[in-house]
């Protein structure tokens, strides 16, 4: 079999991406907030990938490489669609499945609570908690200081203690 | 200590908890308010990570039919172009509902006594499955997924508690690592059916996966 990239055959990068795609479905959900658009991103992002694959050195930086592509779809998708705003009320609504109760209510209140965050807070957060990414490589990829990473990323989760009961720290300038 | 000391520790605590530098890490060894402040946000991390692993099986089966219809055909036309015959493999959907399942009994993984041959006999009795390990099994229950009864078991080995689930009625292709919900997993062809075999702690699960397969007798 043909090497994909060095010591990545196409097998080996077949199940990486097979390993990776239910986390990679869950990064676009997050990021569009509707399923059928983290859908047809993850799609584009698997092509993509597929086509890119030698460009993927080592396979342990598979992880960071396919969010970056997911991200990079998600904005394109975006922008060739004109996809409309997403309004958290008609989520709501119409019972997202993100959003669906499951026997633990303060998680569905929390999922609701991350939902309603902007997206300027939403994104470096599920870049970091779901990507596993750090804030110099979240810096990179949304092209901003570390400075403001941190900012934003202590705003969204400033937010999100008082849905898990704790008291919210005194804000930063 | 200053206030100002304990706001610059707050603002990289609450942005990166698992990534302080070392000048928080020397803050907190000296400030119980600080420490306390970390503890809480990691708490609510591990937290956050549970509510971002939403059930993707959730998402599938709420997908309209005439969606599903475009969403194969369209991963048709990738496979096409892509030339990886992995895509036409449905079985991640089964590994998602096999994690969403193992994740509604995460009691079970804390299991330590030991059970009798004869309550591990009466769950393979009722799911019509003869199953001879000699790996200590420290929860036994027969499931009910996908309209069966399917044993599930928690059994204990070098490398951690692990779980396994004997689906008798699930025929897979071919060996499928998967990752769901926080889960590290595989599932092999067994005979007619299949095994899972799923751990938490992140430890390769096939060893023990290949010993199950071959101690299960449908």
């Amino acid at each position: 079999m043909k090497p994909a990239s060095h010591g990545t055959t196409a097998a080996a990068f077949t199940r990486l991406l097979e390993m990776l795609q239910p986390d990679l479905l869950r990064f676009a959900c997050w990021l569009a907030r509707d399923r059928s658009v983290a859908e047809d991103v993850v799609q584009e992002t698997l092509i993509r990938a597929w086509k890119s694959r030698e460009e993927l050195k080592d396979p342990a930086a598979a992880r960071p490489w396919l969010f970056t592509i997911v991200r990079r779809e998600h904005a394109r998708l975006f922008e060739r669609k004109r996809l409309p705003l997403v309004d958290i009320d008609s989520i709501e609504a119409l019972g997202d499945p993100a959003l669906a109760t499951e026997g633990d209510a303060g998680l569905d209140d929390l999922r609701r609570a991350i939902m309603q965050l902007p997206d300027e807070y939403r994104e470096p957060l599920v870049l970091q908690v779901l990507g596993g990414f750090t804030t110099a490589e979240i810096a990179s990829q949304l092209q901003l200081t570390q400075a403001a990473v941190l900012t934003r990323l202590f705003r969204a989760r400033n937010r999100l203690r008082t849905i898990y009961g704790l008291a919210p720290a005194e804000d930063v300038e | 200590m200053s206030a100002a000391d304990c706001r610059h520790a707050r603002l990289h605590i609450g942005a990166a908890p698992r990534e302080l530098p070392a000048e928080i890490a020397q803050h907190l060894a000296g400030c119980a308010e600080c420490s306390r402040f970390r503890d809480e946000t990691l708490s609510l991390d591990a937290r956050l990570r549970s509510a971002l692993e939403v059930p993707l099986p959730r998402f599938r089966e709420r997908a309209p039919p005439a969606r599903r219809l475009a969403l194969a055909a369209s991963v048709v036309l990738a496979l096409l172009v892509a030339g990886g015959a992995w895509l036409l493999n449905p079985k991640p959907a089964l590994a998602g509902e096999i994690a969403e399942h193992v994740a509604e009994e995460a009691g079970s993984w804390d299991k330590q006594q030991v059970l009798s041959p004869a309550d591990i006999n009466a769950v393979l009795q009722q799911a019509g499955v003869r199953f001879d390990t000699s790996l200590p099994v420290v929860y036994a229950m027969a499931c009910p997924f996908h309209g069966r009864h399917v044993p599930h078991f928690v059994v204990q080995t070098p490398d951690g508690p692990m779980t396994v689930m004997l689906l008798a009625h699930e025929k897979v292709s071919g060996r499928t690592e998967f990752s769901e919900q926080g889960f590290r997993g595989v599932l092999l062809p067994a005979g007619e059916g299949s095994v899972a075999v799923l751990t938490r702690n992140g430890a390769a699960p096939d060893e023990v996966a290949g010993k199950i397969v071959g101690a299960v007798h449908w």
